[in-house]
Parts: structure tokens; C-alpha cells; sequence
């Protein structure tokens, strides 16, 4: 098996939707309308992913990334080409699959909604047929990780929607799985949780070498965990390289502000390769007073947005 | 509250209906079959009854009835209770209640484009079929013109019904005990499962007082001209039933909704 | 690699393990509990009020007695207990399936189909098993039907037979969602079909009688496994092999159910 925990090779996967029309006359048209069309959700993506690696899994809404993840997780079949998880190929083995991997869908709570939260662990360590050490072994972990008394005995429904994400974290790893799937594990939450959770991932993964996908609009999660981002646009994989990497091929961009004499701030970005950044300063200067400087690295978030643009392909 | 709004909530409920475009199709079959039951359970208790005849219905009468009164019960219903329990438990109910206009007329009006649609789909077309089968059983004359005022009073009777009922989720979550009371009722006492005629008479005659007959039974014996609708005053009668009650559950409505809706603001349920 | 284990004794343990969980949290619900007990109680109420206003006019259906025709009753409400029990979360198969949270299910090393089901337990099925059973043993002592311990066992392996096919029904009813939009109708209507499993089969004739027993059986529900009992002396065919032809309908029903989750496409999310 070596080393790979995930290897996609030219994977591609189409839809069929049916062509909606407008208006009400396209509504009663529609009835009985057999015009489809194709949508190619995924469009030969390579990708290997070498086992505890931690991975940045990016692109715009309906990239194709939550496709592809459903295609990790054996739930669709892929229309063409090879997909293999821990050496299994997941649609046609989806429960064998699943014993290997968890996964953690944003704002769905998997949990039984009524139970508490050691209920649901309980039966998640029956289900997995997790043994009684490793079990225990494992909320020992998480004890040392982070604070679980006050919610392991909450039902899933009165849990803040902080906790439940917490929770939800917790269970996708009970099993140990080799790979855990996190879509957008922080949505919604407030900076002081978006940091308990960010560093619970990072604390599990370092203690179970456990590979993770990350899918993520935050760049503060990509920045916190991720040394290596994939990011794909329109089905396609459109960079696949270190987080250094892609802040140094952008290392000569700066963000230039300068305050001026009305205590406004004005932001540029600059490219420094091919603008001097003294000469704006005193193109500036010339013509009106410059009170402050300030000069700003950019920020992963600036650089995916570059990409999204289409400055790096 | 411009008619234009309206008029937008009412084709927007028309292109969301048109949508399940499936859906409408099989829901027309499935009324198929559920008739073909009714028609060999009525043929076979009529053949064992020995008379063509029973409490003034033949079994023919009885058919248009029950066939009717499905296609009613189809362009008729709602899901206003699983609705509002839905949108309690997701907190989606906050933003109902924000629009810019009142929740009662919302809701009323947003379901108007599915009426229209399954009145259409439905029950225009049963309707032309029993005409077909019966050759012309049904009498076409000005009943239809009074079978289609009962038939927006039955909605509104029906509307009320459902908000009333609605309106008890704000209190609990049980949404499926409250329901299945409110459908048993309904379905036993307003003549849809059971032709009222065939009531014992003590029983039928306080049904015949009650809200549920205005939604079924009303309707029906109007257009088949049953029931003294054939007369005038039976037909006032019928109809100044339906008024009262319009009128009596439009105000419960109302106030209950506006009480229970202040209730649960003050309390940040 | 040693994890592939998964046999009958498992799923078992898992069952009811969640079943506990299940009912232990529904005790902190009472309010919820009583209020679907009520309604519970009251269709049955209603059910069985509809009987008596058809016996009341008609003496007999279709040869049938008042008695043999609640023995069937009865056999048909306890068999449709275990779908009102077990069964339960089909209704809310559609919700799931339109919102995308279906895909919770698959992420699990085990049958989708079990996961999904074992989710809801629903006591109130319970009281329906009580008041059928009640109604059962009324009937049998009317008729003057022999007890005696083969009779039991046999009334009980008809009793599974039965349900299993009302469980077929429903599976088969609720996994249309995952094809066609907006078929919730589907559900609500074979819900309905399910009234007319307490008449004798005997009643249709032609190309329906084939339908109602092999495309929708509810000619299983009560008629034929029930006249094993009834007329001991003259067992059609189909009544002895329906046992193995429920199994068969509850195989296939769970094939396609699970068919729609590999069809889904989880555009929903």
C-alpha cells in the first residue's frame, strides 16, 4: 500500500440536471421537458495524499469540493477514473470504507440528536467495534486535549452550536480512523472556539499521525493547520503545492498603507517586482501629507483570491 | 398589502408546485388506485345491502361523492402543522414572522398557488372524468356556480382549521400526536371517508353543526344537489352554516394566533 | 482487517442499545408522549367508529359477518403495528433526502438502511397493538374459534406474514423520494391503502384483484394470512406460501430502497 493514504488519479464526475426554464409558461414547459444537460462537477483531478498529512482543501462555492469528498467517502460513484482510500476503492466497498475514515459535515450534526454525548460515543465505539482500551485510551487523549465534562453528558440538541462541533470532532476521531474529513468544521463559530478547535486537530493529528482534509472558506484554518493547500475551481485542481510555496510566489506582493493628513488610511497593493516601493511613497508624499506608514504581508486569503482570479495558472 | 403581492405569492406557489414535476403525476396515480378501492369496496357493500338504494344515496350517488371528495381532500390540503413545526424547530419561524406582512395572510397566500395548481390538476380532472363515466349525472347548472362559493369558504374554513391547530405547536413539539388528531376528525366527521348520509341520525345531526362538515360535506351536496340544497333555503342554510363559521374560526384563529405569538416573543421561545 | 464481522448478533446488540438510548430520552419528553397517545388512540377510535356506521347500515360485505369482518380488523391493526413501530423513520426519509442531511448515514461501517431505521423507535405503536389484540380476541370468541397451541403459533407466524408486507409497502413508498421530488403524497396515500386491507380481498375482481395482491399487497395485510385461521378447512393457495412471499416483498422493498441510496445523488447539500 506504501505510504498514500488517498490516490486520485484523472477522477472526473458528471451530472445530469434538467434545463429549467423561467417564468411560469417555463415551469408548465418544464412538466414535461426532457432536456438535460451535463454538468461536470469533477474534471480529472490527480491527487495523492501521503498518509498524516494535513491537508488544505480549497476553492470557491461549487468547485467541485465537497463532490470530491463525497467521492472519498464511497457515497458517489465516480463517472471516470481511479479513486483509491487506504487501498480500497470506496464506492464499491463504502462500508469497509467507512471503518477507516470519519468525517464531520459543518453545521449536520451526525450525533443522535436526543442522546448525551456519551451515549453517543457508546454506541460509535459498538458500531466501530472499538475496543474497551483504545476506547477509554482515547477520551483519555481527549481529556488532555481539551475540556469534555461539561458536554458529555448534554444531549446533542441543547449543545450550543460550539459544542456540537466540538462533539461532532470528537466522534469523527473515536475510532481512530486514518483519515478524517473536516468541511468547514469552524463555520459559524466565534474566535475563541475556532481556536479550541483548531488546535484540538492539530493535538490529534500530531498524537494519531491521522491524515485530514480540510474544506474550508477560513483562512485562519488553512494558516493554523495546513502545510500543503490543493485548490480547485470549476472541477478543476488548479494548484497543488506547500503553503510556503504559495505565499513566496506572492512574496513580492506588500500592502502599502499610508495614513494621511485627514486620519484616513489608503491601501495598494504593490508587486514589488515591477513597482518600487520608495517611489510610491514619494509620489505620494508629494501631494499630500503622510502621517504613518505601514507595510503588510499578504495574507493566504488575499493569495487564494489571486488564484480564484486566475493570476497563478 | 397590494393584490400584486398577492398575486406574486400565489405564482410563486404555482412555479414551486410545478417543480415536483414528477411528483404531480404520481400523485395523480396514486389517487387512481386509491378510487379503484373505494369503487369496489362501495360496489361489494351495496351488492351485499340487497337495495339500490340507502339513505337516499344510490351507489352511484355515493361514488361521485366519495370520488369528489377525494379530489377535494387532494386540492384542498395543506401542510401548514408540519410546516410551522419545521420552522419552529429550525428557528426559520423568526423570519416568517418578520415579513412584511402578517403570518395568517403569508401563509394563506403562499399556499394559494398550490391550490391553483392541484385544483387544476386534480380536481378538474376527476371532475370531467365522473362526467364522462356517469354521462352527465352531475347536473350542470347553477350549482356549479354554488359549489365553487362553498368551495373558497371550505378553504378558508379548512386555512383556519390548520392555523388553529398550527398555532398549538408553538406549545408543544408533540407535531405528530396534534396532527393525526386533527386529520382523524376531520377526515371522519366532515363526510370524506364516510358520506354523512350514512350517519346514524343522532350522531349525524350534531356533525351536521359542526366545522368539519362545512369542508366536505357542504361542497358536495351542493353540486349533486343533496341535502335541500336544491331548494333555496336549504342552500341558505348550507351556506349561512359556512359563513358562521368562517367568520367564528377566522376571529378564534386570530386572536389565538396573536396571543400565542405575543406569549412566545416575551418569553425568547 | 479482522472488523468484517458483522453478522445478525450484531446488528442486534446495536438495536437495542439504540432502542434504549431511544426510549429513555423519550421519557423525558411526557407531554409529547401522552398527546401521541391520545392521537393514537383516537384514530382508532375513529377506525373503528367508520366500521360500526358501515355495520350499522350494512349488515354483511361480500358474504362476510359483522364478526369475521372485525377478526380481520384486528388482524389488520396488529399487524400494522410493527411498521408503526419499527418502521417509523420512513416519514422522515423524504425531509432528509430534500435537505441533504441523508448523507449522515453513509459514513458509517454499517447497512444504511439498518442505521437509518434504528434511529426511531416509536412507542405509541403500542397502543394500537393493545387495542387490535383486544378486538382480536373478542372476534375469535365470538365466531367460536378453538384455542390451542398450534393455532397460536400459526396465528402468530400469519401475524408476522402480514406485516411484513404493510413493512414492504411503506419501504417501498417512502424510498420513491429518492427518485422523484415531492412524492410525499406517495406515503400519505398508501398509508390510506392500508384501510382497505381490512376487507375481504375477495371484494375485486379482474386485473385489480392481481394488482392489490402483488403490486401493492395489501390483500396480504389481513385477508389471506388471516384465513389460515378463519376457514381452516378451505386455505387458498397464496395464504400458505405467504410467508415466504412476505419475505420475498420485504427483500425486494429493502432492494430498492437501497437502490435510491446508491442513485441519490446528495445534490441537496
Amino acid at each position: 500500500m506504501g505510504n498514500e493514504a488517498i490516490v486520485m488519479k484523472d477522477l472526473c464526475k458528471d451530472f445530469k440536471v434538467l434545463n429549467r426554464h423561467e417564468g411560469l409558461k417555463g415551469s408548465i414547459r418544464d412538466l414535461f421537458s426532457r432536456d438535460y444537460k451535463t454538468v461536470s462537477a469533477v474534471r480529472n483531478v490527480d491527487l495523492t495524499v501521503n498518509k498524516g498529512e494535513m491537508i488544505g482543501y480549497l476553492g470557491p462555492n461549487g468547485a467541485g469540493k465537497s463532490t470530491t469528498i463525497k467521492m472519498m467517502t464511497g457515497v458517489l460513484e465516480p463517472t471516470s477514473g481511479e479513486i483509491l482510500v487506504n487501498g480500497v476503492v470506496p464506492y464499491i466497498n463504502r462500508k469497509k470504507n467507512c471503518e477507516n475514515i470519519g468525517v464531520v459535515f459543518g453545521q449536520r450534526s451526525q450525533l443522535w440528536w436526543s442522546l448525551p454525548l456519551i451515549e453517543s460515543f457508546k454506541l460509535l465505539r459498538d458500531i466501530y467495534m472499538v475496543s474497551e482500551k483504545d476506547y477509554q485510551d482515547m477520551l483519555e487523549l481527549y481529556r488532555s486535549l481539551v475540556d469534555i465534562e461539561p458536554i458529555l453528558h448534554k444531549p446533542v440538541r441543547q449543545m450550543s452550536l460550539g459544542q456540537r462541533t466540538l462533539s461532532d470532532i470528537l466522534a469523527a476521531f473515536l475510532h481512530n480512523p486514518d483519515i478524517v474529513f473536516l468541511d468547514e468544521p469552524t463555520i459559524g463559530l466565534d474566535v475563541s472556539m475556532k481556536a479550541k478547535i483548531r488546535s484540538l486537530i492539530a493535538g490529534l493529528n500530531e498524537q494519531k499521525n491521522t491524515t485530514v482534509i480540510l474544506t474550508t472558506h477560513d483562512m485562519g484554518d488553512v494558516d493554523a493547520l495546513c502545510k500543503r493547500i490543493v485548490i480547485i475551481d470549476k472541477g478543476q485542481k488548479i494548484y497543488d503545492n506547500d503553503i510556503e510555496h504559495l505565499k513566496s510566489y506572492f512574496g513580492s506582493y506588500r500592502t502599502l498603507r499610508l495614513k494621511l493628513d485627514d486620519d484616513t488610511w489608503e491601501e495598494t497593493l504593490i508587486d514589488e517586482s515591477k513597482t518600487d516601493i520608495m517611489e510610491v511613497i514619494n509620489r505620494a508624499d508629494r501631494q499630500k501629507k503622510i502621517r504613518d506608514i505601514e507595510l503588510i504581508e499578504i495574507s493566504t486569503e488575499e493569495v487564494i483570491k489571486k488564484i480564484y482570479e486566475g493570476e497563478a495558472s | 398589502m397590494t393584490p400584486r403581492k398577492l398575486i406574486a405569492l400565489t405564482r410563486a406557489g404555482i412555479m414551486e408546485s410545478l417543480q415536483f414535476r414528477l411528483g404531480t403525476f404520481v400523485t395523480l396515480f396514486a389517487n387512481l388506485i386509491y378510487l379503484v378501492l373505494v369503487y369496489y369496496l362501495w360496489k361489494a357493500i351495496y351488492a351485499s345491502s340487497g337495495t339500490d338504494v340507502v339513505n337516499g344515496m344510490t351507489f352511484n350517488d355515493t361514488m361521485i361523492y366519495l370520488i369528489l371528495a377525494t379530489a377535494l381532500f387532494n386540492f384542498l390540503e395543506m401542510f401548514i402543522v408540519w410546516d410551522m413545526s419545521r420552522s419552529i424547530q429550525s428557528g426559520k419561524i423568526i423570519l416568517d414572522l418578520l415579513k412584511p406582512m402578517t403570518f395568517r395572510k403569508y401563509t394563506f397566500w403562499s399556499y394559494s398557488g398550490s391550490h391553483v395548481v392541484s385544483f387544476v390538476l386534480t380536481f378538474i380532472p376527476t371532475f370531467v372524468v365522473v362526467m364522462i363515466v356517469t354521462k352527465g349525472a352531475i347536473h350542470m347548472g347553477l350549482n356549479l356556480l354554488w359549489f365553487a362559493i362553498a368551495t373558497v369558504l371550505a378553504l378558508i374554513i379548512n386555512f383556519n382549521i390548520e392555523m388553529i391547530v398550527a398555532t398549538i405547536c408553538l406549545y408543544t413539539e408533540s407535531t405528530w400526536g396534534i396532527n393525526i388528531v386533527k386529520e382523524t376528525i376531520v377526515l371522519l366527521l366532515s363526510g370524506a371517508s364516510i358520506p354523512l348520509a350514512f350517519f346514524p341520525d343522532k350522531l349525524g345531526t350534531v356533525v351536521r353543526y359542526l366545522p368539519f362538515r362545512a369542508v366536505y360535506d357542504t361542497p358536495l351536496s351542493i353540486l349533486l344537489e343533496k341535502n335541500g340544497s336544491d331548494t333555496i333555503s336549504g342552500l341558505l342554510s348550507l351556506f349561512g352554516m359556512q359563513l358562521i363559521w368562517v367568520v367564528v374560526l377566522t376571529i378564534a384563529g386570530t386572536l389565538f394566533w396573536n396571543h400565542s405569538v405575543r406569549k412566545i416573543t416575551v418569553n425568547g421561545g | 482487517m479482522e472488523k468484517n464481522k458483522r453478522g445478525l448478533g450484531f446488528y442486534l446488540r446495536i438495536y437495542r442499545k439504540v432502542l434504549v438510548q431511544d426510549l429513555k430520552s423519550k421519557m423525558s419528553y411526557r407531554a409529547d408522549f401522552v398527546i401521541s397517545t391520545i392521537g393514537m388512540i383516537m384514530t382508532n377510535l375513529a377506525g373503528f367508529i367508520t366500521f360500526l356506521i358501515l355495520f350499522g347500515k350494512f349488515p354483511s360485505i361480500n358474504g362476510w359477518d359483522y364478526h369475521h369482518m372485525l377478526f380481520l380488523y384486528a388482524f389488520s391493526l396488529i399487524a400494522l403495528t410493527p411498521v408503526q413501530c419499527f418502521f417509523d423513520n420512513n416519514w422522515n426519509l423524504r425531509f432528509m433526502v430534500q435537505s441533504g442531511d441523508f448523507i449522515k448515514y453513509c459514513f458509517r461501517p454499517i447497512n444504511v438502511f439498518f442505521y437509518f431505521i434504528s434511529e426511531v423507535f416509536d412507542v405509541k405503536g403500542l397502543g394500537q397493538l393493545a387495542f387490535g389484540v383486544g378486538t382480536l380476541v373478542y372476534a375469535w370468541n365470538k365466531i367460536g374459534l378453538v384455542v390451542s397451541v398450534p393455532i397460536i403459533l400459526k396465528l402468530l407466524l400469519y401475524l408476522l406474514t402480514a406485516s411484513l408486507f404493510m413493512i414492504a409497502i411503506m419501504n417501498a413508498a417512502a424510498a420513491t423520494c429518492f427518485w422523484i421530488q415531492g412524492s410525499g403524497y406517495v406515503m400519505v396515500i398508501m398509508f390510506r391503502f392500508k384501510d382497505f386491507a381490512k376487507y375481504p380481498a375477495s371484494i375485486f375482481s379482474g386485473i385489480f384483484r392481481v394488482i392489490f395482491t402483488f403490486v401493492i399487497p395489501i390483500a396480504f395485510v389481513a385477508y389471506y394470512p388471516s384465513l389460515v385461521l378463519l376457514d381452516p378447512g378451505n386455505v387458498p393457495l397464496l395464504s400458505w406460501i405467504s410467508p415466504a412471499l412476505g419475505i420475498l416483498f420485504f427483500y425486494l422493498s429493502y432492494k430498492f430502497w437501497m437502490l435510491g441510496v446508491r442513485r441519490y445523488d446528495f445534490t441537496g447539500s
